[in-house]
């Protein structure tokens, strides 16, 4: 981040996006729900180019033993890259941004999830990104929300998630991978829509306190987009043979 | 009926509901004022209550439920039996040999061995320990023979049905002998094949339509179908 | 149907039982194959890639291609690499961090497979000989485990690798440096299938279900290049197989191998 001296016009006069986009427009966001025949619940995303399977196992019996707790369950969340999932082939060993990102979206998702119903057990998020294009957090998070639910775990609310960030001194809707690169700030956001709460909150770059709290106003606007199509896609696979809704 | 059918709606976790303070039961929770959903289902208002019909669940035990286990070890002098739930059924040696007995485990494993099936009451559940499980009374202990099946636990009252009628309805038209579990395992046994394989088509029905309101005509119509 | 599963302990006599009426657990013939889908260009930002669907074992892979040192001894000859991990959430038993020995077993009976056969011609991969030349990475990741990872994962492979492009490099003060849009179709000499067969009591399966799999007395892996010839093998499992077992499972490769090297010719046409 930082505003890179780039050849790529991110914004041309009419507003218009290196993407085609308008400012406050999200990429394409697709969701479809159980996917996976082993896993308890899964999600797949696609946001944009970022691709994404989310599993969710349990609640389950703690391995080790020790970590379990005898008054609540636990949230275990691990957000991972495929090698191919990137320009250049990622060792496939967890690294030091994988494992802050895990902790971040297991943050982001502790205040939704009810767990104290499960005492000494686990719940298990397995995020694997097969495909990042800027923002894989935010939509690893979306699929992650939809698979917990699939998966029966009981949650205060959904949580949605989208970037907003600036570029090219234009606040700007879900930053992709080359605004990113070359714009001037991105901050991924997670919100639970029907408590008004925000869960994951980061910025990489430079805002105005003015800017800031405009950035978080559009980035909720994203999320509660992204809420829909998250509604939309557990709808398609739980009541869409049904007569109601 | 109908009014009260009309106060059912499909929610999905975080939906709001309703405001009016009413007793609170399963998958709901009280933000404030108001009254959320926790879980995929159909919400139910009453006059006094409100809960959610969930969906996709999982299995928690509840003192008195009957529910079928597979044993998956023998440890000190108790066996441990998969319940379909996050903790494992506790069956205490004493419960199978009577009181003050210490029985062997090679005695143990020679009343139950792993991978047995038993149909058995849970007899405490709380927070701080596995759930106990007993077959110390009649129509409970090994099964003997079946296919072990397992449907989400929530879809588990809809299989039986009104008093039964369900349950009973594809019995009758299968011949089969069906032991249900509240866990959602459930042994199907029948000595013809045709009629187990109906039987199997049949709860495979109400897992993947529980949620429809004419199901048993359903079931009733693909089952006679199925006979001719 | 997912949530059916048969009672854990009388499986194997089940299964067993339906052997000797020449019958499979889940209907299929001894020596048929479960269903298999591939599907390619499922990443897009991969050098190539492939998603296939055995049953339901399904298994992503895909190619990365880029500059890389040499082995030492072979500095005329471009680099392979081949890995596998099963996510954790293919199944409930899978566990996250370092390789198991199981799974780095399938890593290097596909890699085997593909490099024995000499499916890609590694001598045109060369930037400049002992220095720098092109190094193919084939990184297979499992999302749903229902046993027989080693076919399912070199399918992917096989297929992403058909469908991959190499990019152009050119040496520039001793580095390699990249040309835009001249990328080439990857040099395939030949297509090597993989028929991986079990043996349960006297039975030989082909392509074993997890229920299959978790029964067997004993395994074997043959792969098979495009003029039906045997280019590499592993046996595993605890039990042996005598001369004639090996006789007909290698004609079982042979004829087996054929047909799904003709599912993937047909997968992989449209996109070369």
């Amino acid at each position: 981040m930082g505003g890179r001296e780039t050849d790529v016009v991110l914004l041309d006069e009419n507003g218009i996006r290196s993407d085609g986009r308008k400012v406050n427009e999200t990429r394409k966001v697709t969701i479809k729900v159980g996917v996976l025949k082993n896993a308890d619940g899964s999600a797949y995303i696609e946001f944009g180019g970022n691709k994404i399977l989310a599993g969710v196992f349990g609640p389950r019996d703690v391995h080790p033993k020790h970590m379990s707790n005898p008054d609540t369950g636990i949230l275990r969340v691990r957000y991972h890259m495929e090698p191919f999932s990137v320009s250049e082939r990622k060792n496939p060993a967890p690294s030091r941004r994988e494992i802050e990102i895990s902790k971040v979206l297991k943050e982001a998702l502790e205040p939704a999830v009810i767990l104290e119903k499960f005492p000494r057990t686990a719940i298990d998020v397995y995020l694997e990104v097969l495909q990042a294009d800027g923002g894989t957090r935010c939509a690893a998070l979306d699929a992650a929300s939809v698979a917990l639910a699939d998966a029966g775990i009981p949650m205060r609310d959904m949580v949605c998630s989208c970037a907003a960030g600036k570029a090219a001194d234009t606040l700007i809707l879900d930053v992709n991978n080359e605004e990113d690169q070359a714009g001037q700030a991105d901050m991924p956001i997670g919100y639970m829509p029907n408590f008004g709460k925000i869960t994951l909150l980061q910025l990489d770059g430079v805002l105005t306190t003015d800017e800031f709290k405009k950035c978080i106003e559009l980035g909720i606007e994203g999320c509660k987009q992204v809420y829909e199509i998250q509604k939309n896609a557990l709808r398609e696979k739980y009541f869409s043979s049904g007569d109601n809704n | 009926m109908k009014n009260l059918e009309s106060k059912k709606r499909y929610v999905l976790p975080g939906d709001f509901i309703t405001t009016a303070p009413l007793r609170l039961q399963d998958n709901v929770v009280l933000e404030g004022k108001r009254i959320i959903s926790t879980t995929i289902g159909l919400s139910d208002v009453s006059a006094d209550s409100v809960r959610v019909i969930s969906l996709n669940g999982i299995y928690m035990p509840k003192i008195d439920d009957l529910v079928i286990g597979t044993i998956q070890s023998i440890f000190g002098n108790s066996w441990f039996a998969d319940i379909n739930s996050c903790y494992q059924g506790m069956l205490l040696g004493q419960d199978v040999f009577g009181r003050g007995s210490y029985p062997t485990t090679s005695e143990m494993k020679e009343r139950l061995d792993k991978g047995d099936i038993i149909f058995a009451r849970i007899a405490n559940s709380d927070r701080q320990r596995e759930p106990l499980i007993s077959i110390a009374d009649k129509n409970l202990g090994k099964i003997d023979s079946g296919e072990l099946i397992k449907i989400p636990p929530t879809k588990i009252p809809r299989l039986i049905g009104k008093h039964g009628s369900m349950i009973q309805t594809i019995e009758a038209s299968t011949n089969a002998t069906i032991t249900v579990g509240q866990n959602g395992f459930i042994v199907v046994s029948c000595d013809e094949t045709n009629g187990l394989l109906k039987a199997l088509a049949a709860i495979r029905m109400v897992d993947e339509q529980a949620h429809l309101v004419d199901l048993t005509d359903k079931v009733k119509k693909m089952l006679e179908y199925n006979g001719v | 149907m997912a949530n059916l599963s048969i009672i854990d302990k009388l499986k194997r006599s089940k299964i067993l039982d339906l052997l000797q009426e020449g019958k499979r657990i889940d209907d299929r013939a001894l020596d048929e194959p479960r269903p298999l889908v591939i599907d390619t260009g499922v990443i897009p930002h991969a050098n190539g890639s492939a998603r296939a669907r055995l049953g339901d074992t399904e298994v992503v892979s895909g190619i990365k291609v880029q500059p890389d040192k040499p082995f030492p001894d072979m500095g005329d000859k471009g680099i392979f690499i081949c890995t596998a991990e099963i996510l954790p959430l293919a199944h409930p038993s899978a566990e996250t961090g370092p390789p198991q020995p199981n799974v780095i077993e399938i890593a290097r009976v596909v890699d085997r497979g593909i490099r024995e056969s000499g499916m890609i011609d590694l001598s045109q991969m060369v930037l400049q000989k002992d220095k720098s030349v092109i190094g193919v990475f084939a990184d297979n990741v499992v999302t749903d485990h229902d046993g027989n990872l080693f076919d399912a994962c070199s399918y992917a492979a096989v297929a992403a690798i058909i469908t991959s492009k190499i990019p152009k490099w050119e040496m520039k003060d001793d580095k390699p440096v990249l040309i835009e849009d001249q990328a080439s179709d990857t040099p395939i000499t030949t297509i090597p299938i993989s028929v991986t067969m079990g043996l349960i009591g006297e039975f030989i399966i082909v392509d074993p279900n997890l229920d299959e799999w978790e029964c067997l007395d004993a395994r074997i892996t043959i792969t098979t290049n495009s003029d039906g010839n045997i280019v590499a093998l592993q046996k595993g499992g605890s039990d042996g197989f005598s001369l004639e077992q090996l006789v007909k499972c290698a004609e079982l490769s042979i004829a087996i191998g054929k047909k799904i090297r003709d599912i993937i010719k047909q997968a992989t046409e449209g996109s070369k």
